[in-house]
């Protein structure tokens, strides 16, 4: 079982939407911390506030404060304990200690307890401690634990009574009420002022609530965002992935549309659609060279089966079976010239090393091809003009005497009768060769395929006198192999003329060298 | 029958008429476009074999003004074998198409074919004045006896035979049995007649005077 998908699209939702809801957790939560501690601090301000307003009522004069305590030990302050009548106070007016009993008259000579002014604690609690509105205080008074306590109004009856505080200052918090607590007087008295949280955590709660819809709403839409966008990133490469499938299932005419062209994506549909051209292109010529190649050879197998077949027919006069028989001849010389030459391309086309590399004369090889066509020239009342200016360049001499009598005998059979073919050799740093012909040219739109393997400018011309239009698909082949270049110019009806550029052989040509054979390194050059 | 053979490969033209010869076909060739569209447009051939890659005038072209006049039969010869080659030279109005090489024996088949399609009648065996010509054997038999006839004989017995019923005058025995480069002499129809009904009795071939000929 697969728990992570392995879509990348999922993959990518996945870490954004963990990731985010992270970041939302985490700002949320300090966010809420933030805004509690503040409120807390403002409570605990608050407290301390009516703390210290407490603690200075309490605060007894300082010539108390320096008298030590009384002779029994009592403490200056005792809750429920009346004002000395000296003080022209009565009793009721002290009344602000609550809970004491009935106690007695202040013994002379005792020092005087210290008691809130009159009606100091009515006034405070009417000021610091009202129970009216939301914000509730309360305060509770302990002194000596042997003592009662004072609690304001509104002070919680279940607190339970404090345990003697480890330390001067404590605060404390419950669900309900938070409170500070603060020994005074080396520890006889305790003042603990509190207020009632419960609508401060309500709010709390309300803005926890409040910032967690929040958080997961911006989760929700960033979620949900990044859902689209990754639909929307992802879908090119659907697109690209079925146009592929597609072209894979064999349908070659198919591209990747491109919409962006900006992203990445696009560029890549691009870059693919390119691809794709080139490989049907490739495709494209390949089948047509198979085609043509395999319409080359049928034309002469149909000639030998139908020779063959008509004459085994019946008995027949010597004559015809000598007929068939040249019929065949001539086809079966059409193959053979046929297969050689499909044979040398697919040699050159497989890479196959070309041999050792030699010193070779090019004049030597143009008088050569001329050599040879010369019959074939003045068959067809041709007349053959050579300008052989002596040349040296580097490579086969077969293939370079095939390249001279390919572009020569093509300038002989695209030629008009008592036309001309000239033929130049010269150096101009490199070797050259050049073949004119004053003939019927080239049509300007066949041009730019004349080089091509089977290109015949007329379909049907040359088929019948043996050509299969694969003459110049050889001689660029062979021209390009030696590392040089074939160029053509050419007007219709006026003829043209082919140029071939060989890299020289580096040294320059001895007097008495000349038709040697130098051998020379192949990295020579 | 007469055919044409359009064919710009002089030994594969030579090799296919000698064939077509063979069995008592007149043969006319044409080594290029603008032969073959002279001939087909000045006489009228039974079945037309076309090849298409042709000098001057190429094989889609002449079919198409071989279609403008006329419904000859054309049997398409080609080293083009992809289907939409084929289905360009059917559509193009070819009635059959047949890819190089081929073997002798199927163009003649399909010769034979396109001929009696040509005629209307495509069964194979047509019985006429008491004798049955079989088209494939090219044999004539009579109350099961096979009559010996040359292949000249022979072609006519079967271009009447196919338009049974109909006189066919001097002229287009003339036209469809012998090829443009046979010396005709005027009276050799006669003599081929006559000889005929020697071997399958004088009423098999009756002639309407100033008409022609008829099979009944």
């Amino acid at each position: 079982m697969k728990i992570v998908p392995r879509s990348l699209r999922w993959r990518l939702q996945l870490w954004y939407g963990a990731w985010l809801a992270a970041v939302l957790t985490a700002f949320t939560a300090s966010a809420f911390a933030l805004v509690r501690d503040s409120r807390l601090r403002r409570i605990d301000a608050e407290i301390e506030r009516r703390m210290v307003a407490l603690g200075a009522v309490f605060r007894p004069p300082l010539r108390d404060a320096l008298r030590p305590p009384g002779p029994e030990g009592r403490p200056w302050f005792r809750p429920g304990e009346r004002r000395p009548a000296a003080e022209g106070r009565s009793p009721e007016e002290a009344g602000a200690v609550s809970g004491g009993g009935p106690a007695g008259g202040r013994r002379p000579g005792e020092p005087p307890f210290f008691a809130p002014p009159a009606g100091a604690m009515e006034a405070l609690e009417a000021s610091l401690f009202s129970q009216d509105g939301p914000d509730r205080f309360y305060y509770r008074i302990l002194g000596h634990d042997r003592f009662g306590e004072r609690r304001s109004a509104g002070a919680p009856p279940d607190v339970p009574r404090p345990a003697p505080p480890p330390m001067d200052f404590v605060v404390r918090q419950t669900a309900e009420v938070r409170e500070h607590v603060r020994r005074l007087r080396g520890g006889t008295l305790t003042l603990t002022v509190g207020k009632y949280i419960g609508p401060d955590l309500a709010e709390l709660r309300r803005l926890s609530w409040i910032l967690s819809a929040a958080a997961a709403g911006i989760w929700a839409l960033g979620v949900v965002g990044g859902a689209w966008i990754a639909a929307r990133a992802i879908r090119p490469v659907e697109t690209i992935g079925h146009t592929a499938q597609r072209i894979a299932a064999g349908d070659l005419s198919r591209r990747i549309p491109v919409a962006e062209t900006d992203t990445e994506l696009g560029r890549l549909a691009e870059v693919l659609n390119a691809t794709f051209d080139r490989l049907c292109e490739a495709l494209a010529r390949q089948t047509r060279f198979t085609a043509d190649a395999s319409h080359e050879l049928r034309t002469p197998v149909s000639v030998i089966l139908s020779q063959v077949e008509s004459v085994l027919a019946r008995p027949r006069p010597a004559e015809e079976y000598r007929e068939a028989l040249e019929a065949c001849m001539r086809a079966a010389r059409r193959l053979r010239h046929l297969v050689e030459s499909l044979l040398t391309l697919a040699r050159f086309d497989s890479g196959a090393p070309a041999g050792e590399r030699e010193r070779v004369e090019l004049d030597g090889v143009a008088a050569e091809a001329l050599a040879l066509l010369r019959p074939l020239a003045s068959e067809r009342r041709l007349e053959l003009v050579a300008d052989l200016a002596p040349t040296a360049c580097v490579g086969r001499r077969d293939q370079l005497l095939q390249m001279a009598v390919n572009l020569v005998s093509n300038a002989i059979h695209y030629n008009r009768p008592r036309g001309r073919v000239e033929v130049r050799t010269w150096t101009d740093g490199d070797a050259r060769l050049e073949v004119r012909d004053n003939g019927i040219g080239i049509r300007s739109e066949d041009l730019p395929h004349i080089f091509e393997r089977f290109f015949r400018a007329d379909p049907a011309r040359g088929a019948a006198d043996g050509r299969a239009g694969l003459g110049l698909a050889i001689t660029r082949t062979i021209v390009e192999a030696h590392g040089g270049q074939v160029e053509v110019e050419s007007r219709e009806g006026e003829g043209s003329r082919f140029t071939v550029r060989l890299p020289s052989h580096p040294e320059p040509l001895a007097p008495d060298d000349a038709g040697n054979d130098t051998r020379i390194e192949k990295t020579n050059r | 029958m007469r055919l044409l053979v359009i064919e710009d490969e002089p030994d594969l033209r030579s090799g296919i008429a000698r064939s077509l010869r063979d069995e008592g076909y007149a043969v006319d060739m044409a080594a290029d476009g603008e032969e073959g569209l002279f001939k087909a447009e000045n006489w009228t051939y039974d079945v037309i074999l076309l090849d298409i890659m042709l000098p001057r005038v190429d094989g889609w072209e002449l079919l198409r003004r071989i279609r403008r006049r006329g419904t000859t039969p054309v049997l398409m010869l080609t080293a083009r074998d992809t289907v939409p080659d084929r289905v360009r030279g059917l559509d193009g109005g070819a009635d059959d198409y047949l890819t190089k090489p081929f073997s002798l024996e199927e163009l003649l088949a399909r010769v034979r074919a396109l001929i009696r399609r040509g005629a209307g009648r495509p069964s194979p065996v047509i019985e006429a004045g008491g004798a049955v010509i079989d088209l494939n054997a090219r044999s004539v038999t009579r109350q099961g006896e096979r009559i010996p006839l040359t292949p000249r004989e022979y072609a006519l017995v079967e271009y009447l035979a196919l338009h049974r019923g109909k006189v066919v005058s001097r002229t287009e025995l003339y036209d469809h049995l012998f090829g443009d480069d046979e010396d005709t002499m005027s009276n050799l129809l006669d003599v081929h007649v006559s000889n005929i009904r020697k071997k399958l009795g004088h009423d098999f071939i009756q002639t309407r005077r100033g008409h022609g000929y008829c099979i009944e």
